[in-house]
């Protein structure tokens, strides 16, 4: 045992000391520190914004234009009558920052719903806020004109709120469907980079020890299946680290948003977090089915780095082991789309899709907890099964040079 | 004090070739023990097999008089394969740490070691580079601390000279020596009958996995030697080419120009073949009665093209 830590060590200690272990590490914070900054600024880009309003219509249509815009709350507005070079003079304005733009209304707004706005940055919150408020003019002028009673108007003119609630096993709570997409996408991805990158980093590592040819010292002191299992729980450990990283780091950030709004000169109260909320359940099926998926996955790879004796030959050998492990990221849409398909359930009980499809089934959709078990149990199993044949090649395949072997031999090593 | 390795009958078969075919001996403690052969002989199969890196098809090993296989008595043995490899982007001490702790050493110990020999082979100051900034050379002496290290009581080396620089070869040589001085084990391969002869007390050769002789390298000269002259020449060699070519004297001849190993013929006698060269005029740098140099035995025990081979031949093998 004492062998195997060793070994699981050398592992860990020599991939955290890598430059690309850290340039991850920080790649992920900075990334979500990104997903809040923009938030933030996107509420910042929601509030209040200095509009003029240039009133060229013949019925002072500007300055209901005005009241309306005003009473958004998005905008504070004022009122410009229309004269020769009052664009020119605006246009300095807004240049010189103390206006954020100025809007154009005619006749034609009520006639044709057709008006301008010129700003030296149209952001798209500022846009959708004026088109609603002026739609929402524009259709109580009109109805007016045709003697429909204002507050009629005002009643006919309140929108439809969705209260979104999924139900789950341990309660309703209110989540939109998309947050849950989101979360199961966001899964998926992560699944299948970690299994994809950590696989390839044990097989580099087998390939390393061979092609240096230091395996001989290593077999003649631990056995294959030590060091093989050393291996893959040393880089899975690795990868167990990035992810408590990024998650404590992510956690540390959230609780930093409020001092990072206002050192952003945001009201921390008025910027709205869209983030998931994640159940402990959630967390604890993902954590089960990448280590299980690792270990899986990782496997095969160690077999594949074994029975290469170049680079090359190791890129062409893993191809069937990486498209195995493609067919459920490809898949992620067909799930994520309907979890309950009998395509999305066959692939959450076949053990190389499982990996990735039931994390994202368990968490875009109710899957009964009685397929979680089956798919735990196959996953497994085959962790049992592939470890074995994977063992068998190894051990083979380590101390083999010169060309790889074909299917038969690979049988042969494995019966031996 | 029992055998440190006793090999019984061991074969192993590779796809196609028997690799050791019924290898038995048995290595005494204390001595330097040479496994000798052309490349190809299997020397590398019959050395894996007692580190049970490889299990024999048929037949036995025993260690220590145990039946447990080389990977169970890894603190006691150092083991240097002929291919050495390390890993090249780890630090050197690291490196050194990491392949004693493998075999079972504590950590603690292995680092204190490792200092140690680093500072005796002149490697202190590079102790924290990585292994690839360091020459062919110190790599090689790297691999030498891994396997002294934990000071095994028996040391395994598989061509232990190959590639080795002559100081190198030096350092290697004195080592070997030093072991047995302090009574610990040697047990090494070569296909250089040179350094065999210079350092073992007991040798096996083989060839094509079975054994053709095997002894303390006295009984060996003995049994498979007659009498020998060594002949040199300084300059003219006068009528020598003709006396060697005399049956009578002469039974066999190897000829390297300027020296010549002569085999006798029963009952010559060398006063005769000295008196005959001076009377012909040559010029003698040395005459020397000998026993047979190792190099003429393994010659004539596995044939001159197997000799050849082992000149020029790759060890290409699973």
């Amino acid at each position: 045992m004492h062998k195997v830590w060793a070994i699981i060590r050398r592992e860990f200690v020599e991939r955290v000391r890598t430059k690309w272990f850290w340039v991850s590490a920080v790649l992920g914070p900075v990334l979500f520190a990104g997903i809040i900054v923009f938030q933030i600024v996107q509420s910042l880009g929601g509030g209040a914004r200095n509009v003029a309003v240039v009133d060229s219509s013949t019925g002072g249509l500007g300055r209901r234009v005005v009241e309306a815009l005003e009473t958004s709350g998005s905008f504070r507005a004022s009122l410009v009558p229309a004269h020769a070079g009052v664009m020119d003079s605006l246009r300095d304005v807004v240049e010189s920052k103390r206006l954020n733009g100025f809007l154009i209304v005619s006749n034609d707004l009520v006639e044709t719903g057709r008006a301008e706005y010129h700003a030296t940055s149209l952001g798209m919150q500022t846009i959708e806020n004026l088109q609603r408020s002026l739609g929402r003019l524009v259709v109580k002028e009109r109805l007016e004109q045709k003697g429909v009673n204002p507050g009629v108007v005002d009643w006919a003119q309140i929108r439809v709120a969705l209260d979104q609630r999924k139900i789950t096993r341990t309660g309703t709570v209110s989540e939109s469907a998309a947050q849950s997409f989101l979360m199961a996408y966001l899964m998926a991805i992560l699944l299948f980079m970690a299994i994809l990158l950590y696989g390839v980093n044990v097989m580099s590592s087998v390939l390393e020890e061979k092609t240096t040819r230091i395996i001989e010292v290593l077999v003649s002191s631990v056995r294959p299946f030590q060091l093989m299992l050393g291996k893959i729980l040393g880089a899975g450990s690795v990868s167990f680290f990035q992810f408590v990283i990024w998650g404590v780091s992510a956690r540390v950030l959230l609780l930093l948003r409020n001092p990072i709004a206002r050192a952003l000169g945001a009201d921390p109260s008025a910027v709205q977090m869209t983030l998931p909320h994640i159940p402990a359940a959630t967390l604890a099926v993902f954590v089960a089915f990448f280590l299980g998926g690792f270990l899986l996955y990782s496997a095969m790879f160690a077999a594949v780095g074994a029975m290469s004796s170049n680079e090359q030959e190791a890129r062409q050998a893993q191809q069937p082991v990486t498209y195995l492990l493609m067919i459920s990221y490809l898949s992620i849409l067909g799930l994520t789309n309907d979890p309950n398909s009998t395509f999305a359930r066959t692939l959450s009980l076949v053990p190389f899709t499982t990996p990735i499809a039931t994390p994202v089934r368990w968490t875009a959709g109710s899957m009964p907890t009685w397929e979680l078990v089956a798919s735990l149990v196959i996953l497994g199993t085959a962790i049992v099964g592939v470890t074995w044949v994977a063992a068998r090649i190894y051990r083979v395949g380590i101390l083999m040079t010169g060309k790889r072997p074909n299917l038969k031999e690979l049988m042969r090593w494995v019966r031996a | 004090m029992p055998e440190p390795v006793i090999v019984d009958r061991v074969t192993k078969r590779f796809a196609g070739h028997t690799a050791v075919d019924s290898l038995s001996l048995s290595v005494p403690s204390g001595i330097i023990y040479g496994l000798l052969g052309p490349n190809g002989a299997g020397k590398t199969t019959a050395l894996r097999m007692i580190m049970d890196i490889y299990e024999p098809d048929s037949g036995s090993v025993r260690l220590f008089d145990t039946v447990a296989g080389g990977r169970d008595h890894s603190e006691r043995i150092g083991y240097l394969p002929e291919e050495r490899g390390l890993y090249q982007k780890m630090r050197v001490l690291d490196v050194l740490i990491f392949l004693a702790e493998v075999k079972g050493v504590s950590r603690r110990m292995a680092r204190v070691q490792a200092l140690e020999w680093l500072d005796k082979l002149g490697l202190s100051d590079w102790r924290l580079r990585k292994v690839s900034d360091l020459s062919k050379g110190m790599q090689q002496k790297v691999a030498f601390i891994s396997t002294v290290l934990h000071d095994p009581e028996l040391v395994i080396l598989d061509e232990p000279f190959s590639g080795l620089d002559p100081v190198n070869s030096q350092v290697m040589r004195e080592t070997v020596l030093d072991y047995r001085r302090r009574g610990k084990t040697v047990l090494f391969s070569t296909h250089i009958m040179e350094h065999a002869e210079k350092l073992c007390d007991r040798l096996c050769i083989i060839a094509r996995g079975k054994k053709l002789i095997d002894g303390s390298l006295t009984e060996v000269k003995r049994t498979h030697g007659g009498q020998h002259v060594i002949v040199a020449f300084d300059g003219s060699q006068g009528n020598a080419p003709q006396i060697f070519a005399d049956r009578r004297l002469v039974a066999k001849i190897q000829d390297f120009g300027q020296q010549a190993e002569l085999e006798l013929a029963p009952g010559a006698d060398p006063q005769e073949i000295l008196k005959g060269l001076v009377t012909s005029g040559a010029r003698l740098a040395r005459f020397e009665l000998a026993s047979p140099s190792l190099h003429k035995i393994f010659v004539d025990l596995v044939g001159p093209e197997a000799a050849t081979a082992a000149a020029t031949g790759g060890e290409n093998r699973a």
